[in-house]
């Protein structure tokens, strides 16, 4: 208990070091998406959620790098320099915006928890595409060691990714 | 120097699959090779800053490529964008 309250606290310390979830569901490694490009690490090491709920917020405090048009996927800048893509669904680009609402833009300075985008669950799994969402560290080769916290249910901001520098 | 002029065909343009896919085919040459549109330029060993050019279908792109081996960097990334984008 108090390991874990102790873990909530140091996320609370803007040290970079830690990487919330964006997302609320089911954490899992990287290597369970199907896609390549995100199982085989090629973005960068991170972790996947599956989401039970449509809200991505901020992770952390920083910058909006890029807010695709399509609203299927974000990148962030935090304060600390970690880069992070969060990416809902697999091909979801092919969605063309559908079923996903935006809330930030290019440039826009977020803090933790600040909501990125919403999308609708049902009708992106209705549509025949994966929800998996993996979330990503673009400058994992800044890092001695990126690690993620799956296996268990994960709520907006709860623990998800590790970086050693 | 080696400049190649490039027309994206794919219409979903640079997103995060193709992104990765090119920092991976750059990664492969010792030369600095850069991705440039008409309003911003990025490292294409940078999947942060290659996402944030926001290349759509149809626009043209610039790569440059500056080292020891940019003659094959200038193929090789000729021959990844025909084949991926």
């Amino acid at each position: 208990m108090f390991g874990k309250l102790k873990e909530k606290l140091g996320l609370g310390g803007d040290d970079g070091l830690a990487v919330g979830a964006p997302v609320e569901g089911q954490a899992v490694p990287l290597s369970e998406v199907s896609d390549p490009t995100f199982g085989q690490e090629i973005l960068g090491k991170g972790a996947a959620i599956r989401p039970s709920k449509g809200r991505v917020v901020s992770p952390v405090d920083g910058t909006v790098e890029t807010m695709f048009d399509t609203g299927h996927a974000v990148s962030l800048r935090a304060a600390a320099g970690t880069e992070i893509l969060i990416h809902v669904g697999l091909d979801t680009v092919k969605l063309g915006g559908e079923h996903f609402t935006i809330h930030a833009k290019n440039g826009d300075q977020v803090k933790k928890g600040d909501l990125l985008m919403e999308f609708d669950i049902a009708g992106i799994t209705g549509a025949g595409y994966d929800i998996i969402t993996p979330v990503v560290i673009c400058n994992t080769s800044d890092y001695a060691d990126v690690s993620a916290v799956t296996g268990s249910p994960v709520a907006e901001l709860d623990p998800l990714i590790r970086l050693k520098k | 120097m080696k400049r190649i002029e490039y027309t994206i065909t794919d219409p979903l343009g640079i997103h995060a699959r193709p992104a990765g896919l090119l920092v991976k085919a750059a990664q492969g040459f010792e030369s600095k090779i850069t991705i440039a549109t008409d309003a911003k330029s990025a490292d294409a060993r940078r999947i942060m800053a290659l996402m944030g050019l926001c290349v759509k279908g149809g626009q043209a792109i610039t790569v440059t490529c500056e080292g020891p081996d940019e003659d094959a960097a200038a193929e090789g990334m000729e021959s990844f964008l025909k084949a991926n984008l």
